[in-house]
C-alpha cells in the first residue's frame, strides 16, 4: 500500500490520472452489472428500492458515525438508542394517534403530521437516553477504547432486557400512515410511497449534518474540539458540555433512524437494536470510521448490493454485507472515505 | 549454578523448585478433589452447575488470553464456542447412530474451521486498527448466528438439535457398578469434562507463562516498544487468537456433550459475549485463575438468581410491572457488568494481587 500511495503522490495532482479514472469508471460501472441478468424495468425497481434501503441504513449509521468521528467513541449503545426510538416513536406514538383515526385511515395532512410527530418523539427519546448514557456511563471511560466498547455493549444488553419489561418480548406490528401505504407506478416501475419518503428524509438528514458541521459556528467549535481539546477550552468553551451535546445529537439521529426503520419494516421487536448495530457498523467500516460522507456512500453501496443480490441469489443475501466489508477492507483497509492512519 | 542465567530464568528456577509446596498448588489439588466428589451429591442441579463451571472456565480463560493477555476485544468467542458445539451436535445427529470416530471427526472439523476463521478474522482486521477487530468479529459472529437460525436443512433452525453420544456417554448406557457405586453415563460425561478441562486449563497456564506469553504481555502493554525490540507483533497476536479460539471451540464441544442439545441462541448468540465479558471482568483481566472465580460466580448466580428474584417479588405487593422485572433476571447481570467495569475493573484476583504486591513492596518482580 505504501508504494501505491507514493506513486500517487509522485504524479501531478491536476494532471490526467489514469488510475483514478479507471477506479471511478469501475466503481460506477459495477452498479450496471445486474443488467446482464435482469430486464431494465426490474432493474429500476430494484435500484429505487436499494437507494431507499441505503437511505434507511444511513439513518441507522449516521448517529454512530458522528459520535465516532467527533468523539472517538465506538458507541454500541447506539443500538439501544435506536430501539428506544423505534418503540416510542414508531410503536407508541403511532398507536396513540391511531386512536384519533390519524394513521391508518387519516387524510394526507394527518398522515404527514403523524409521521413527523413519530420522528420527533423518537428523536427526543433517543436524545434523552443519549444524555443519560453520556453523563452517567461514558464519562467514566473516556479515552479507553476497550472499556468503551465493553460498557456500551453492556448498555445495549441491559436496554434490550428493559425493552422486554415495558413492551414484552414478542414482535409488535407498527402502523404505516395512510399516505405512505401502497406504491406509485411510473412507466411500470413500481415505487413504494414510503421508500420515497425515506429517500427524502435520508438526503435531508445527510445535508443537515453536513451543514451543521461545516457551516455553523457550533460545528466549527466541535471540529476544533476534536483536533485540540485544550485549545478550545482555553478559548472559553466548555468542552464537556459540547461533547454531551454531540452525544445527544447522535442519540437523536439514532432515534430518527429507529422510527423510520420500524415503520419501513412494519414491525418492532426487542432485538432490533442488536440487529441494526451490526448493519450500522458494517456501513461505518465500509465508509471509513468517522466520515459522514463515507457512511452515506457506504450505506448506498450496502443497500443497492443487498437488493440486487437478494433478487439474483436469495441464498447469498445474508452474507453479502460481510462480503462487501471484507472486499473493501482488502482494497482500502481504512474504508472508502476514511483517512489512512497508523495505530 | 545460576551464574550465567538471566533474571527470568532465575525466577523460573525458583518457581520450579517450589512448585509443589506453594499454597496455590494445594488449593488447586483441593479444588480438583472437590470436583471429583460432586457427582456423589444427590442434587442434579449442583452437578450441572459444577460441570458448567468447569467447561466455561476453559472458554473464559481462553477469552482472557485474547482480551487480558493480548489486549484484543473479540466478539467472536461465542461463535467459536458455537462452532464446537454445533460440530458435535450435527455430526452425531446426522450420523444416526454415532460411533467413537464421529467424536474425533467433530473435534477435527471444529478445530479446522475455528483456526481458519480465526486466521481470516485476524488477517482482515489487525492490518489497520485494533478497533476493527472488535467490529469485524461482531459482524462475523452475528452472521454465524443468523446462519444457525436460517440454514434449517442442516441446523434444524431455532428448534435446536437434540442428539445422542456414542458408547459410555450414551444416556441409554446401563452404567457400571464399581466399589458399590453406580456410575451412569451422565457421570462418565462429567468426569470426561473434568479431565479435559483440567488439561486444557493447564495448557493455557503453560502458554501464558511461556516466552510467547511474555511477549504477548509486552505487546499488550506497549506495542511500539515490542516492535522496536524486534518482535513481529502480528505473528504473536495471530498465534494468541488462533490458540484462544481453538480452545473456545473445544469448550463448545464439552458443552454440547453435557447438554445433549444445542440451539442457536444459547450456543451462537452474540449477547452471550456479555456473559463472557462479565465473567472475565469479575475474575480479573489478565489473571487466568480469575476466570475460575468469575465463572463460578456467574454460573451460581445464573442458576439461583431467577428463584431469588421470584422470592423477592412474592414479598412485594403484587403488580404486573414487578412480576415482569423479576422475570428479566438477565438485566440485573447486565447492570452488574456495567457497574463492575466502572468501579471494580481489576476483578477479584487482580485486586488481591495488587494488595499482595503492595504488602511485599514494589521492589519484587510481579509474578503472573
Amino acid at each position: 500500500m505504501d508504494a501505491e500511495a507514493a506513486a500517487t503522490q509522485l504524479q501531478d495532482p491536476d494532471g490526467f490520472n489514469m488510475k483514478r479514472l479507471v477506479t471511478w469508471v469501475c466503481s460506477i460501472g459495477i452498479w450496471f452489472l445486474p443488467l446482464i441478468w435482469v430486464d431494465p424495468t426490474t432493474y429500476m425497481v430494484l435500484t429505487v428500492a436499494g437507494v431507499a434501503f441505503g437511505m434507511l441504513l444511513f439513518m441507522v449509521a449516521s448517529g454512530m458515525t458522528v459520535i465516532f468521528g467527533l468523539m472517538d467513541i465506538l458507541n454500541l449503545a447506539h443500538g439501544a438508542l435506536f430501539a428506544l426510538g423505534a418503540y416510542t416513536g414508531g410503536y407508541w406514538v403511532l398507536n396513540l394517534l391511531e386512536k384519533w383515526g390519524w394513521v391508518e385511515y387519516g387524510t394526507v395532512m394527518q398522515s404527514i403530521w403523524s409521521l413527523v410527530l413519530a420522528i420527533l418523539t423518537g428523536a427526543a427519546a433517543g436524545a434523552l437516553l443519549g444524555i443519560i448514557i453520556e453523563r452517567v456511563i461514558i464519562r467514566g471511560v473516556y479515552g479507553d477504547h476497550l472499556k468503551q466498547i465493553m460498557i456500551t455493549m453492556g448498555v445495549l444488553y441491559v436496554m434490550t432486557e428493559v425493552t422486554k419489561i415495558f413492551w414484552g418480548a414478542n414482535p409488535e406490528v407498527v402502523l404505516v400512515p395512510m399516505t405512505f401505504q401502497g406504491s406509485y407506478d411510473i412507466f411500470d416501475v413500481i415505487v413504494g410511497k414510503f421508500r420515497i419518503a425515506a429517500i427524502v428524509i435520508g438526503v435531508l438528514m445527510f445535508a443537515g449534518i453536513q451543514v451543521v458541521l461545516l457551516k455553523t459556528k457550533i460545528g466549527l467549535i466541535v471540529r476544533a474540539g476534536v483536533e485540540n481539546r485544550e485549545a478550545v477550552q482555553t478559548s472559553g468553551y466548555n468542552i464537556n458540555r459540547i461533547f454531551t451535546g454531540v452525544f445527544t445529537a447522535g442519540g437523536a439521529l439514532a432515534g430518527i433512524g429507529g422510527t423510520m426503520w420500524c415503520v419501513f419494516q412494519q414491525q418492532v421487536y426487542p432485538d432490533i437494536g442488536l440487529e441494526n448495530i451490526i448493519f450500522a457498523m458494517i456501513v461505518v467500516v465500509i465508509g471509513g470510521l468517522g466520515s459522514v460522507t463515507g457512511s452515506f456512500l457506504g450505506a448506498l453501496v450496502v443497500g443497492l448490493s443487498f437488493n440486487y443480490v437478494a433478487f439474483l441469489l436469495p441464498k447469498l443475501a445474508l452474507g453479502v454485507n460481510i462480503l462487501i466489508m471484507v472486499v473493501v477492507l482488502i482494497i482500502r483497509p481504512w474504508g472508502l472515505m476514511g483517512e489512512k492512519q497508523g495505530d | 549454578m545460576g551464574h550465567d542465567l538471566n533474571p527470568v530464568q532465575q525466577q523460573r528456577l525458583v518457581e520450579q523448585k517450589t512448585r509443589f509446596s506453594r499454597p496455590s498448588f494445594l488449593v488447586q489439588v483441593a479444588l480438583v478433589l472437590l470436583l471429583l466428589m460432586v457427582p456423589f451429591n444427590p442434587s442434579f442441579r449442583v452437578m450441572d452447575a459444577a460441570a458448567k463451571i468447569m467447561l466455561f472456565t476453559v472458554v473464559v480463560a481462553s477469552y482472557d488470553l485474547i482480551l487480558g493477555y493480548t489486549g484484543l476485544l473479540s466478539f467472536a468467542h461465542a461463535m467459536f464456542f458455537g462452532i464446537g458445539a454445533y460440530s458435535v451436535a450435527l455430526i452425531c445427529y446426522h450420523s444416526g447412530t454415532p460411533q467413537w470416530y464421529h467424536l474425533f471427526l467433530a473435534t477435527g472439523a471444529s478445530l479446522i474451521l475455528s483456526v481458519f476463521l480465526a486466521l481470516v478474522l485476524a488477517f482482515f482486521s489487525l492490518r489497520t486498527k485494533a478497533i476493527f477487530f472488535a467490529m469485524l468479529s461482531l459482524a462475523l459472529a452475528d452472521f454465524f448466528h443468523l446462519l444457525g437460525i436460517t440454514w434449517s436443512d442442516l441446523t434444524l433452525g431455532e428448534d435446536g438439535v437434540t442428539f445422542n453420544l456414542p458408547g459410555i456417554f450414551n444416556m441409554n448406557w446401563a452404567g457400571v457398578r464399581f466399589l458399590d457405586i453406580h456410575f451412569s453415563a451422565r457421570m462418565m460425561i462429567y468426569y470426561f469434562i473434568l479431565l479435559v478441562s483440567v488439561i486444557l486449563f493447564l495448557c493455557l497456564v503453560r502458554f501464558v507463562r511461556s516466552p510467547v506469553g511474555r511477549v504477548l504481555k509486552s505487546i499488550r502493554d506497549n506495542e511500539q516498544r515490542s516492535t522496536a525490540l524486534g518482535y513481529k507483533t502480528f505473528r504473536y497476536q495471530l498465534l494468541s487468537i488462533v490458540f484462544g479460539s481453538s480452545l473456545a471451540s473445544l469448550g463448545g464441544i464439552l458443552y454440547a456433550m453435557w447438554l445433549g442439545f444445542v440451539d442457536p441462541d444459547s450456543a451462537l448468540g452474540v449477547f452471550s459475549m456479555v456473559d463472557y465479558l462479565l465473567m472475565v471482568i469479575i475474575g480479573g483481566l489478565g489473571t487466568l485463575y480469575g476466570s475460575i472465580i468469575g465463572v463460578a460466580f456467574f454460573i451460581t448466580t445464573q442458576a439461583w438468581l431467577p428463584d431469588l428474584l421470584k422470592g423477592i417479588a412474592a414479598l412485594l405487593p403484587p403488580s404486573e410491572i414487578i412480576a415482569r422485572i423479576a422475570e428479566r433476571w438477565m438485566a440485573f447481570l447486565g447492570l452488574l457488568f456495567i457497574v463492575a467495569i466502572m468501579v471494580f475493573p481489576k476483578g477479584v484476583v487482580g485486586t488481591i494481587r495488587e494488595r499482595l504486591s503492595i504488602r511485599k513492596g514494589a521492589g519484587r518482580v510481579k509474578r503472573t
